[in-house]
């Protein structure tokens, strides 16, 4: 166990930070920003991260004619005395020491790590974390405990509170390339292995359920072959529900009763609606009540005519509506009328403890996964605030219901500024904690993301990013910016990422968990050799 | 080893009178006077050297011919030794007593023609061990500047604790601490006292 000194606190204010100058021989370029180091105060241990690093000189005489051609001797005895380094410390979390003298308090049970509300006196000593300081702050693995990665600098397990992480809305970001779809699969697969949470993932590109070929041409299990019948697939795309071995368990339709004006309000972008349409389609909806899209796709030029006559709207806006409309008539899944059963189904089996992936396939363009995603959680909202209502009368514990964790890639399509205030995942973001329905948000893009939305996040897992905007809004609403906002610049791109928020106790930069057959075999996932079983399991069901 | 006897004495320093004519101590080297009613040792570093006629009114006149120079001077003119002296001022960096080392002025001077010793090698790596004495050789005043004396001690010592490239080290390092706001002074001592790249490789052999 290292426990090696690094320097002592020679300056600081509670508001800005420790100054702690380095002992000499300890190197800058052994710390990295961002990294977790502790503060052994007289009476509390403080847990920090490294915010920055300064050069300094006792002698500024020195910095302008620094030594020629020194010898290494003199070159050696300069650095770590007239030459050294501080560096800028800042305490998140303090842990009150017992006192040793006293038996009785050792006995005592501890409180664990509280937020800072005070700073070490001068010479406080700096040192390298432990593993002990690791586990004292990110707990152990196991139960809710979920092991994401190792720190940078060690290889010990630091671990996700999951019961924390479902409990509001949480995020993953950065640039494409950094793994965010890896770092969604993993989270996921900790929430379905310690059942704090049912999952219900719009998967725009196929990468959830299935094998998949990793960057580097490793083929890397879905969800499907590693929890087998606990999740189910849902697909949009008939030909590859069909398909052997990665065969979908529904296929869903949508049918044009259950498209509702805000949904096609959201499309506005994509099937180039006029201001007008919204107008129109409310006219529309006085007059047809759930019926309207279907009546106007119905209508022909003439019965439009005569409809534009009777109820006052604009005929141009009514028939250039009504010509882009058709491209959803189009859709393949598109079908006239579909009963909610398959979808109250599919809460159903939420509410049962099975998570659903909802596979998008061949339709993946924008405007399928606006359309159908939004559909589907409006009324997953619905049948969820309708639970909620009956457990808040019986208050029978059996009524209350399975809390929901919704994953949506390009998740600024539905939450940026313009629409997040009516789509159902704004709402959900905003406010549907109370109702057990939270958001896991994938983006690469967070500066697209409405700032409201951002706030409301509870734990950011962020690889690197690099636009200026994307990491202030990464870090909105979250203290110490500007120590992480260091730390997430020197992130590396691959399998390196920041993690802040409501399921850590502080923030801190991990190297990530190997997604490979140890972790297949820690989540539960059947030996590779007992494939046909799984098949038979498949068809038959688990009995 | 007796090499002199005090001749001059205060709370900071001694000046003796050497035993043997043009050989004063070494510049920087630890020496000691012994204090037996007291059981106590007092230790000074050798600060300067000169000689001198005995009558300060006079100066020394040239003595050498076309065949008699240098060491014969002597041999021919056996007088000297009687009319001329060796001195050497040390100032004040500690002293044992009770069995433990100090590194700062004894309560009293040394006495007036108590005798001055060299000091055998264990005990000055015990008394060098520490090096708080460092502060009393730099703010010493006399005709060799401190940052000389300073520097002279710790080549002495250096040499004297056969090469310890560690205590080298360490000593520099303190004196960059004590010298940490005066850059140029820093580097003279440094100069002054760098063992060089050839001891540096002679070092690394000796550890193959």
């Amino acid at each position: 166990m290292s426990n090696k000194r690094l320097g002592v606190v020679v300056d600081g204010a509670f508001n800005s930070g420790l100054t702690v100058r380095l002992d000499p021989g300890v190197t800058t370029e052994q710390l990295r920003i961002g990294s977790f180091v502790v503060v052994e105060g007289q009476r509390n241990r403080y847990f920090s991260l490294i915010s920055d690093i300064h050069l300094k000189a006792t002698d500024p005489r020195l910095l302008s004619d620094p030594p020629r051609a020194t010898s290494p001797f003199i070159a050696h005895t300069l650095s770590g005395t007239s030459t050294y380094a501080t560096v800028e410390v800042r305490p998140m979390l303090m842990l009150e020491k017992p006192d040793e003298s006293d038996p009785r308090a050792l006995l005592e049970m501890r409180r664990g790590p509280q937020p800072v509300k005070t700073i070490p006196i001068h010479f406080a000593e700096l040192r390298e974390a432990t593993e002990l300081d690791f586990a004292t702050v990110f707990g152990k693995e196991g139960g809710v405990y979920f092991a994401m990665g190792t720190p940078l600098t060690m290889d010990i397990p630091i671990c996700l509170n999951l019961a924390h992480f479902v409990e509001r809305s949480d995020g993953i970001f950065g640039q494409s390339g950094t793994g965010k779809s890896f770092l969604a699969r993993l989270v996921i697969c900790g929430v379905i292995k310690s059942k704090v949470a049912v999952n219900l993932i719009f998967d725009m590109h196929d990468e959830y359920a299935f094998d998949k070929q990793t960057e580097d041409g490793r083929w890397v299990k879905g969800l499907r072959q590693i929890f087998g019948p606990q999740v189910l697939i849902y697909s949009l795309d008939e030909e590859l529900a069909r398909r052997s071995g990665r065969n979908a368990d529904v296929t869903l339709k949508i049918g044009l009763n259950q498209i509702e004006e805000a949904d096609v309000i959201l499309l506005s972008e994509e099937l180039n609606l006029r201001q007008t349409a919204e107008a129109t389609i409310g006219l529309l909806r006085d007059h047809f009540r759930g019926q309207w899209l279907l009546k106007l796709l119905q209508m022909t030029q003439e019965e439009l005519e005569e409809w534009c006559k009777n109820s006052g709207a604009h005929a141009g806006a009514a028939s250039s509506l009504q010509r882009n409309l058709k491209r959803l008539q189009r859709q393949e899944y598109i079908v006239e009328e579909a009963p909610f059963a398959a979808l109250d189904d599919m809460i159903e089996s939420l509410d049962r403890g099975k998570h659903v992936i909802l596979q998008f396939g061949r339709h993946n363009s924008v405007l399928d996964y606006l359309l159908v995603s939004n559909l589907v959680t409006r009324r997953v909202r619905q049948r969820y605030e309708e639970k909620t209502r009956r457990y808040e009368e019986s208050k029978n514990p059996k009524d209350k219901p399975r809390p929901l964790m919704i994953t949506i890639e390009e998740a600024h399509k539905f939450l940026n500024p313009a629409v997040a205030r009516q789509t159902t995942f704004g709402i959900i973001a905003r406010e549907m904690r109370k109702y057990n329905v939270t958001l896991l948000v994938i983006d690469q893009r967070p500066s697209s993301i409405d700032p409201e939305v951002m706030s409301q996040l509870g734990t950011r897992i962020t690889g690197k990013l690099t636009e200026e905007r994307d990491i202030d809004a990464v870090l909105t609403g979250v203290s110490n910016r500007n120590a992480l906002r260091g730390a997430l610049e020197s992130l590396d791109t691959r399998q390196e990422v920041l993690i802040m928020g409501h399921a850590v106790p502080m923030p801190i930069s991990l190297r990530t968990r190997q997604y490979d057959e140890a972790f297949y075999q820690a989540m539960g996932a059947p030996e590779a050799s007992q494939g046909p079983e799984i098949g038979i399991r498949d068809l038959f069901g688990e009995d | 080893m007796r090499i002199g006897e005090i001749v001059e004495t205060t709370s900071t320093g001694f000046v003796a009178e050497s035993f043997t004519l043009n050989r004063p101590p070494p510049l920087g080297s630890l020496v000691a006077v012994s204090l037996p009613a007291q059981d106590m040792e007092i230790y000074a570093v050798v600060a300067y050297g000169q000689t001198v006629g005995l009558d300060p009114g006079r100066r020394a006149v040239r003595r050498s011919t076309e065949i008699v120079f240098d060491e014969a001077i002597y041999h021919e003119h056996p007088e000297l030794k009687h009319i001329l002296r060796t001195e050497f001022g040390a100032v004040l960096v500690g002293y044992l007593a009770e069995g433990q080392v100090w590194q700062h002025l004894p309560p009293q001077p040394p006495p007036l023609h108590f005798s001055v010793q060299t000091v055998e090698t264990g005990e000055l790596r015990r008394f060098t061990d520490h090096l708080l004495y460092f502060r009393l050789l730099l703010s010493y005043n006399g005709p060799v500047s401190p940052l000389q004396v300073l520097a002279a001690n710790v080549r002495e010592v250096y040499r004297q604790r056969g090469s310890d490239r560690a205590w080298l080290d360490v000593a520099a390092r303190e004196i960059a601490t004590l010298l940490k706001n005066d850059h140029e002074a820093l580097l003279t001592v440094l100069y002054a006292i760098d063992p060089g790249e050839a001891s540096a490789i002679a070092e690394r052999r000796g550890q193959l």
